[in-house]
């Protein structure tokens, strides 16, 4: 019996390499985008290069608070997707390593930044998404306007994002800015207004998803890829548009600063900034809208955002006021009862 | 203790004509000093200092801020609450299982009941309670047609976070209740008391250390969970340690997080000081050298067996009733919306997350022992040996449990990233946080056991001319088996479990089995997530009866009896 503790550490010990040994040809990264997206995109990547991916997922907030922790002695060589305002966020911590990969000149001036600390592999808009079954009981359509969210009959049954941890709920937060010229008291007006229809801010942007599927929420406000991929599974959920138009976040890519493995990075980078991935994204069947203008966006896609009014999230604008803009939003949006 | 000169020079000698006493205190120190006191100075260092200057400031801030000061009454109420009905029910199992006369069967039965919250992370529990308890839950909606149940709040995480904890509880009174000689009871029979007064005036009082340590290790448990208020108190019921862990992983606010963590740490230390203060005033000494008649328990009656059993059972139905629910939603495509049977899920975890598999186990393999022989180790020196430092020690060695997972995961990423110490990225750093985090359950169980130990047994051996060593070897430790097995298991049941702490130590190189059920649901992966909590309870189910095989084999005869493993 003393035998057998004994040899339990003693396991431990000699599984150790195990988990330490990586090939001479691995990048690591942190990926911001979910497990069931990233991994194929970097199984294809492995399969074009040879080069291998070792990557652990975070939520945007937690991708940049482990980056900045690790500045002084970088984990990873790239930070993969999120947000653009995470990168942004990121640039003002002189954490990521500038740098301009082949496509950087084929992309839209909103797809990059100027001097290269990040460059965009995606571009992805936010959605109403509501319950059909929700919406009949109630005899509601499904919401064709920021008001149409207002009515009574969704009283505690809205689920979104939470501003202190999730990407997409600034990207909301800034869409309603947006909607009403960036005047900050109507648009903060607004959102206490909507704040008793609320059951829930999620801590991630698609935390809400699973609940409006499930009809324990009514309805909620997502990225376009959360919602398609809940109605792909099987739920019965219905993906519309507001009518004064909701904003769209470009998903980036960057460098970082001190990366153990700069060159393999930027091959990843080259990968993932040109038609080679992102002409995948429909393949995988990832509701992600293409960032490089020479590929297409793939039919089923391109048929829900037909008639969408969809603008860009202003990328300067919202980096030097998002900090101001969720403090406000913490202080006074979600405490509101 | 106030100790004259005299006395304290006399300890000082004892300790150093003492080389085994010498060298486990300074090796204990030595490791308390850096994986318990150092991250904690850094973390000080953060809360109390800006640009290099002393301030209360950041301190200030925070308790000016209503919403935080809601916060922490809330944490609190959370705490108190939890600490109560998870400590009662907790007795409530406990005494059934040793007192009511059950056939080993049914004690087995209400093992396994308690285990299943135990081994399982807390938020997998939440999940299923999200389903049962919505405007379209299974329970509320589907079977009592109730519309418009609102699941979050107060009542939801407070029903939860019992239903977790609860096992910790279950797992400290269970040695203690049947560390209690039925001859004492019976003294108090033959004098003419009844059963309900044998109860209060015997049974009970012979608990109250374990019921004060109950309710401690609970209350610090819920003030150190985030995972299951994040899930179901919803934005009417902030608690603390959820907003600290916002605070970090979405503000980038290390400062903001620690401070609040800090206003959360007083009264984690304040209940343990006042528990250990008010506890220690008491004698429990029921084993004695002496040995009595072998008698039957008597303290319930025959009749009163089937309804405390019922009630038992009733909990436990409930339990299963929530971990079926998430069995069911490993084995069928997406829950709610297509029901067909698939092994899609397990595939998915024996393929992409065969890595987090290995790591999880190597971690909580190498962590188990040496949390179960720390955890005895600081027990045994704190209760029974004289030494300079020995009450600091204790207070020392509970540091890591008392604080909130999230700051000791925050202290550890900002003292082992940088030089002198580099450990992040490694699995020793992950060890070494679960090792200190998760002993205090064996310390104490140890502590426990050892204030029903009559001295005079150890007195014996040493007057016989045993060194310390000997004393503890061939003496102590057989009576203490039970309590290093419980604090061994508990080891291995974080590690496997928990997240709070290690979700910001793991790295590229080192996952956690729980880190990526917390993101697979955050991606909506809800399958994959079951399965692994699915893969969780079994593991940790073998790995449990293993060490209870070798527990019965190894018992040295005239030990405490211990029905399992569980019960140490």
């Amino acid at each position: 019996m003393r035998r057998w503790i004994l040899f339990l550490p003693l396991l431990g010990i000699l599984a150790l390499p195990a988990g330490m040994a990586a090939a001479a040809d691995t990048v690591n990264a942190y990926s911001i985008w979910p497990e069931n997206w990233a991994r194929p995109m970097f199984q294809e990547f492995e399969k074009a290069t040879g080069i291998k991916v070792n990557f652990v997922r975070f939520s945007s907030g937690e991708a940049l608070a482990r980056v900045i922790a690790e500045k002084n002695n970088p984990r990873v060589d790239v930070l993969f997707g999120g947000p653009v305002e995470t990168h942004a966020a990121g640039i003002k911590e002189g954490i990521f390593e500038p740098y301009k990969p082949p496509a950087f000149a084929a992309l839209p001036a909103r797809m990059k930044h100027a001097e290269g600390q990040w460059v965009a592999i995606a571009d992805d808009p936010l959605v109403f998404m509501s319950n059909t079954k929700f919406l009949k009981e109630h005899n509601l359509t499904a919401p064709a306007s920021w008001d149409d969210l207002l009515n009574p009959a969704y009283k505690n049954m809205i689920q979104m994002a939470d501003a202190r941890t999730s990407g997409t709920a600034v990207t909301r937060i800034f869409s309603i800015l947006e909607v009403f010229g960036r005047d900050e008291e109507k648009a903060f007006a607004y959102m206490k207004k909507l704040r008793p229809n609320v059951q829930l801010y999620t801590k991630s942007g698609g935390g809400g998803t699973l609940p409006v599927g499930l009809g324990q929420a009514g309805a909620g406000i997502f990225f376009i890829v959360d919602a398609l991929d809940t109605k792909a599974k099987g739920y019965d959920v219905v993906v519309s548009f507001p009518k004064e138009g909701i904003g769209t976040a470009a998903e980036a890519i960057a460098l970082l600063k001190g990366a153990k493995n700069p060159e393999l990075g930027k091959k990843l980078i080259d990968w993932a900034s040109s038609p080679a991935m992102q002409s995948l994204f429909a393949t995988y069947k990832i509701n992600f809208v293409p960032a490089h203008p020479e590929v297409k966006v793939e039919a089923s896609l391109a048929e829900v955002l037909k008639g969408a009014k969809i603008f860009p999230i202003d990328d300067a604008y919202a980096g030097a006021n998002r900090k101001r803009i969720v403090e406000r939003w913490i202080n006074e949006v979600l405490p509101a009862q | 203790m106030n100790q004259t000169p005299a006395n304290r020079a006399q300890t000082v000698r004892r300790l150093l004509q003492d080389p085994t006493l010498l060298t486990s205190v300074v090796i204990l120190w030595v490791l308390l000093g850096l994986f318990v006191l150092y991250p904690l100075a850094w973390l000080l260092l953060r809360t109390f200092t800006e640009g290099g200057t002393l301030t209360l400031a950041n301190l200030l801030a925070i308790l000016k801020d209503p919403n935080h000061r809601q916060s922490f009454w809330n944490s609190l109420l959370l705490a108190a609450l939890v600490g109560l009905a998870g400590t009662a029910l907790g007795f409530f199992f406990a005494f059934t299982a040793v007192r009511a006369n059950l056939s080993k069967a049914w004690g087995t039965v209400l093992d396994a009941a308690c285990l299943l919250p135990l081994i399982s992370p807390p938020f997998t529990t939440a999940i299923a309670m999200i389903f049962s308890f919505g405007p379209r839950g299974l329970i509320t909606y589907h079977l009592l047609g109730i519309k418009g149940f609102t699941v979050y709040g107060l009542g939801s995480t407070w029903f939860s976070e019992t239903l977790t904890f609860f096992p910790i509880a279950y797992l400290t009174l269970k040695p203690i209740l049947s560390g209690i000689d039925p001859n004492v009871e019976d003294m108090a029979f033959s004098l003419g008391s009844s059963r309900w007064r044998v109860f209060w005036t015997v049974t009970l009082p012979l608990t109250v250390p374990g019921l004060a340590n109950a309710f401690l290790l609970l209350f610090a448990a819920s003030l150190a969970d985030f995972a299951t208020p994040l899930i179901l108190a919803g934005n009417q019921f902030p608690v603390l340690p959820t907003q600290a862990y916002l605070q970090i992983t979405g503000l980038f606010d290390l400062k903001g997080g620690a401070v609040l963590s800090f206003v959360l740490l007083v009264p984690a230390m304040i209940v343990y000081l006042l528990q250990r203060y008010w506890v220690s005033r008491k004698s429990y000494v029921t084993i004695t050298g002496k040995v009595g008649a072998q008698t039957m328990v008597k303290s319930v009656a025959p009749w009163a067996r089937y309804p405390l059993l019922g009630v038992c059972l009733l909990m436990a139905g409930a339990i299963l009733y929530f971990y079926l629910l998430l069995f069911y939603a490993s084995v069928v495509m997406a829950l709610g919306a297509n029901h067909a049977w698939t092994l899609q899920h397990y595939r998915v975890i024996f393929t992409e997350g065969l890595k987090a598999i290995r790591d999880t186990l190597v971690i909580a393999g190498a962590g188990m022992p040496l949390g179960g022989l720390f955890g005895i180790l600081v027990g045994y020196l704190v209760v029974k040996k004289e030494f300079p430092g020995r009450q600091t020690m204790e207070v020392v060695s509970m540091v890591n449990y008392s604080l909130p997972g999230t700051i000791v995961g925050i202290a550890y990423l900002m003292a082992f990233n940088d030089p002198p110490l580099v450990l992040t990225g490694t699995a020793l750093v992950i060890v070494a946080c679960y090792v200190f985090r998760y002993s205090p359950t064996g310390i104490r169980a140890t502590v426990a056991t050892l204030q029903q130990i009559d001295p005079s047994i150890e007195e014996a051996s040493q007057s016989l001319g045993a060194g310390s060593g000997t004393t503890f070897r061939r003496i102590t430790l057989p009576l203490i088996l039970p309590a290093f097995f419980a604090g061994l298991g508990v080891v291995f049941i974080r590690s496997m479990t928990a997240i709070s702490a290690t979700i910001f130590l793991v790295s590229i190189n080192w996952t956690l089995i729980t880190v990526r059920i917390l993101e697979n649901i955050t991606e909506l992966s809800l399958g994959p997530a079951a399965a692994f909590s699915v893969l969780v309870v079994a593991i940790v189910f073998v790995v449990i009866a293993l060490i209870g095989l070798a527990l019965r084999r190894f018992r040295a005869a005239g030990a405490v009896e211990v029905a399992s493993i569980l019960g140490g």
